[in-house]
């Protein structure tokens, strides 16, 4: 059964949960714990109310194909995750600003849609978003946490990266996302800027879908992998630091190097392949990517002509050039719709292989055609490990590459531009960077990124640039800290049972949202319920399609689409 | 019924030296079109005499030759990689022996791209794209647009207004954004540019094709050559048409300066040639984003453009000057 119940219940629940201190925890509680080290705060505890009405999301069993079973608000400070499945990647999952809480009377006021007006906890409240101009916040002096050391933020966008370097140079801005990798020379030989490397994990692959000719022949798809010098990209189009990608998944997510590394460029062998695969002559074919900066493919018109090249002179292939708008080319690669190559990569949402591995090479991912068991069943197997075998990420990888359903190309160094003068100037792994963590001596930090957000409302966006504008105002249970590690942030700790299929949270006491309403059990169900629960009246959103929450849980619950 | 009172059909001969007569007689207009000869001569005569048209005509002959001559003036192919064949690194400045570059590195005159290309064989090669661009598209304008307009203006009554309104429709978009909406619908490309920039423009030849047909069929020797008994596609398209002529060959060649930077505008968003075919409006595109650090490389291109677009402005200006008696007047 599916379906959402507000409940009025458990009394007698919290009343239990009071008399043992507000801290209605499992009793089976050592499987693994969320780390404690979270931002320095100031906190009031106070017991959980009596007259606590908690709420639960329950998605009537596990029948939906989703991963939630069941979210429950146990009192006004504690959460129960059930899941269908052990998820050892749990907090970094909830770590992802795609699940910021807000008060679950905003969600009601707006309809389960507030686009251009989030509430939430984080360290600045939403004053104002200008619509094509800039978003303004303002320091929220009620904040639990360290608070902004400046009044007023101001997060402006410029598509070109020489505008946006133009305003850091001249003072406009204190910080911008992604210089072009040909401005590193200059930023670092100007002693008024600063560059940050943001060591994000990601992956820049040739993709091809194995249901359209011929690369529904093993043998093409390896001469494609053998024929492109992948050294000569890295060399030519990536800044110093960046890594020709021996594996799918860069080596600083665990368990990502495991097994065999990539093929090396080997032209001759290619032709032959190729010819023995019926085409000494080559196939006409194209290449198609979308002209948007990404930090895995910071000249994506420049890659593309440099590997059309390399596979014209190397296997004699006739390729046409195709630039694709962005969302239509998302759609029909990912669909496994696009009859040709594909330059596409990929970004971790949060440090765990399953990001990498699991999301792309799963069972009914159609993305590259016809998956192959060879390497989708260890990765399951992996999945359900609470300690996972390293082998099985081993025996994947290898399939990978004997299947070659994609060419993996390089794992990117980027960056982020500062002045000088900021102090604490970061670029965060994972996560978005935090304007509060910063100072530049000044009333008002200004920044700057690539592009407008979509909506403000970032439980159903999925770019960088909403999820930056957002990450200022909501915040989520857990976050990444600067070095990328999960810290408790709204929650003090999640705790997990043996099996990893239950996750008991305890929230932070004192929390006060933008609209002075105190932070509550309630509000973390709520929020979940707004993007997981497809038949919720919540569920309304930008576009309705609440992208993570689909993918990360595996399935909305109520989702008849 | 009887025959006797029937007139005596003139012979062909007569028909057209009674034409020629009229036409010679015809006021202004008639005398624009005297005897082909000498108004061309007269014309040509003229334009030497416009120092600008001069200027004008020997850029565009230049790129004429340029590109008819692209193999043998650029070093390289426009869209060979010289990774791994030359010592040369990615969006290298100009090097140019006599101007002090060393001799050990190869030469590249107006340096190499953000794909280790040869910029100056690419922006040779890249004369060829554009010319060939402007020409298709305006004759594509200039044929449809003057067919639409002369036969609007020689039928008048609901076809003129017909065709005459849908024009007026089209005019009332800005043009570029008129070429993006229709490349929007047939998909980027060279061809669909080329197709997308004749519909914006053809309105503009349409129009003058019209107003001259107006006045033209109310001349008389229009009228003896109806009184002859020609047919109306004859008066149509060898007296009418012929005579209005002058205005368009102005119009065309500036068109064409038109027709090239709205291709290189279409270019630059991506919407016209695509990679890695060297035009100079994708050129430009390719590396906006080096407008600082490599500003050889989009200087170079838009040079190109403006040089380009200036030629066939000036030409078009001296012929307009050339052609047209009555600023002589």
């Amino acid at each position: 059964m599916r379906r959402l119940r507000w409940l009025a219940f458990l009394a007698a629940l919290a009343m239990v949960a009071a008399a043992c201190g507000g801290s209605a925890q499992p009793t089976t509680t050592t499987g693994a714990t969320g780390g404690t080290e979270g931002p320095t705060t100031t906190t009031t505890t106070r017991a959980p109310s009596p007259d606590f009405e908690g709420a639960v999301l329950d998605a009537g069993g596990c029948d939906y194909g989703g991963k939630v079973q069941k979210i429950t608000a146990v009192d006004e400070f504690t959460v129960v995750f059930d899941l269908c499945s052990p998820d050892p990647a749990f907090l970094a999952k909830i770590a992802f600003g795609v699940f910021g809480i807000q008060p679950a009377e905003h969600l009601e006021a707006t309809g389960g849609a507030p686009i251009t007006n989030p509430i939430g906890t984080g360290p600045y409240k939403l004053v104002e978003w200008v619509q094509g101009d800039s978003v303004v916040y303002e320091r929220f002096d009620d904040y639990y946490g360290e608070k902004p050391a400046h009044k007023t933020a101001v997060l402006r966008w410029a598509t070109e990266g020489a505008q946006r370097l133009l305003e850091l140079q001249t003072g406009n801005v204190d910080g911008i996302t992604f210089p072009s990798t040909d401005d590193y020379p200059v930023i670092e030989g100007d002693p008024n800027l600063a560059l940050v490397n943001k060591p994000e994990p990601n992956i820049l692959y040739v993709g091809m879908t194995n249901t359209f000719k011929p690369f529904d022949d093993v043998r093409v798809r390896k001469a494609i992998a053998l024929a492109i010098d992948r050294q000569r990209i890295v060399d030519t189009f990536y800044p110093p630091g960046s890594e020709v990608a021996s594996h799918f998944t860069p080596c600083s997510v665990k368990f990502g190097c495991e097994g065999d590394p990539w093929y090396d460029f080997d032209p001759a062998e290619a032709k032959r392949l190729l010819a023995e695969a019926g085409f000494p002559d080559g196939f006409a074919t194209k290449i198609g990517y979308r002209d948007v900066f990404r930090g895995y493919l910071p000249e994506p018109g420049a890659v593309a002509q440099d590997i059309a090249a390399q596979l014209e002179e190397n296997l004699g292939l006739d390729i046409t050039i195709e630039v694709v708008e962005s969302g239509e080319f998302i759609q029909t690669t990912t669909q496994g719709n696009y009859e040709g190559l594909y330059l596409l990569g990929w970004t971790g949402d949060y440090p765990h292989i399953t990001n990498f591995l699991d999301f792309h090479f799963n069972a009914d991912n159609p993305q590259f055609g016809k998956n192959d068991p060879s390497y989708y069943e260890p990765l399951a197997e992996a999945s359900k490990q609470v300690d996972p075998d390293p082998a099985l990420y081993a025996e994947a990888n290898n399939a990978i590459k004997e299947f070659v359903p994609m060419v993996p190309v390089v794992h990117s160094v980027t960056a982020f531009a500062y002045r000088a003068d900021v102090n604490g100037a970061y670029a965060p792994p994972w996560g978005q960077v935090q304007f509060h963590l910063m100072d530049n001596g000044k009333d008002t930090f200004v920044f700057m990124q690539g592009n407008e957000p979509i909506s403000l409302y970032c439980a159903d966006e999925s770019d960088g640039e909403s999820l930056r504008a957002c990450a200022q105002v909501v915040e989520a249970l857990y976050d990444y800290d600067p070095a990328g590690e999960v810290v408790p942030q709204l929650a003090t700790e999640c705790v997990a049972n043996a099996d990893l299929t239950q996750w008991t949270c305890s929230l932070r006491q004192g929390v006060k949202f933008h609209d002075g309403s105190d932070l509550d059990a309630n509000d973390v169900v709520a929020s979940f319920t707004a993007g997981l629960d497809a038949s919720s009246p919540l569920h309304v959103g930008n576009s309705g399609a609440f992208d993570y929450y689909s993918y990360l849980w595996d399935s909305l619950i109520g989702d008849e689409g | 019924m009887s025959t006797e009172n029937t007139p005596r059909r003139p012979s062909l001969a007569a028909k057209a030296a009674l034409v020629e007569q009229l036409e010679t007689q015809a006021g202004d207009v008639g005398r624009l079109y005297e005897r082909p000869t000498s108004q061309w001569r007269l014309a040509a005569r003229r334009f030497r005499e416009r120092r600008s048209g001069m200027i004008g005509l020997g850029i565009v002959a230049t790129l004429l030759l340029v590109a008819l001559f692209a193999p043998v003036i650029a070093p390289y192919e426009p869209t060979e990689i010289l990774i791994g064949k030359e010592d040369v690194t990615r969006r290298s400045p100009p090097c140019v022996h006599v101007l002090g570059c060393s001799e050990d590195q190869p030469q590249h005159i107006l340096g190499v791209d953000g794909n280790v290309r040869d910029v100056f064989s690419r922006i040779v090669y890249g004369s060829r794209v554009s010319l060939r661009l402007g020409f298709f598209t305006v004759t594509l304008a200039l044929v449809v647009g003057t067919t639409l307009g002369a036969i609007a203006g020689y039928r008048g009554g609901w076809l003129d207004n017909g065709i005459m309104r849908i024009m007026d429709v089209v005019l009332g978009f800005p043009a570029l954004l008129l070429a993006i909406a229709i490349v929007a619908v047939l998909g980027p490309g060279l061809t669909n540019a080329l197709i997308a920039i004749a519909i914006v423009t053809l309105p503009q030849y349409a129009r003058v094709v019209r107003s001259q047909v107006l006045a033209l069929k109310e001349s008389d020797y229009v009228a003896a050559s109806k009184a002859l008994g020609s047919s109306g596609a004859r008066v149509l398209f060898r007296r009418i048409i012929p005579n209005a002529l002058t205005p368009l060959v102005v119009l065309a060649t500036l068109g064409i300066a038109t027709a090239i930077l709205e291709a290189a505008g279409l270019s630059f968003l991506g919407l016209g040639a695509q990679p890695p075919t060297p035009e100079w409006g994708a050129m430009l595109a390719e590396e906006r984003n080096q407008v600082f650090t490599s500003p050889h490389l989009v200087f170079f291109p838009g040079l190109a453009i403006m040089i380009t677009v200036l030629g066939f402005n000036l030409m078009g200006d001296g012929l307009r000057d050339a052609l047209d008696p009555t600023l002589n007047a």
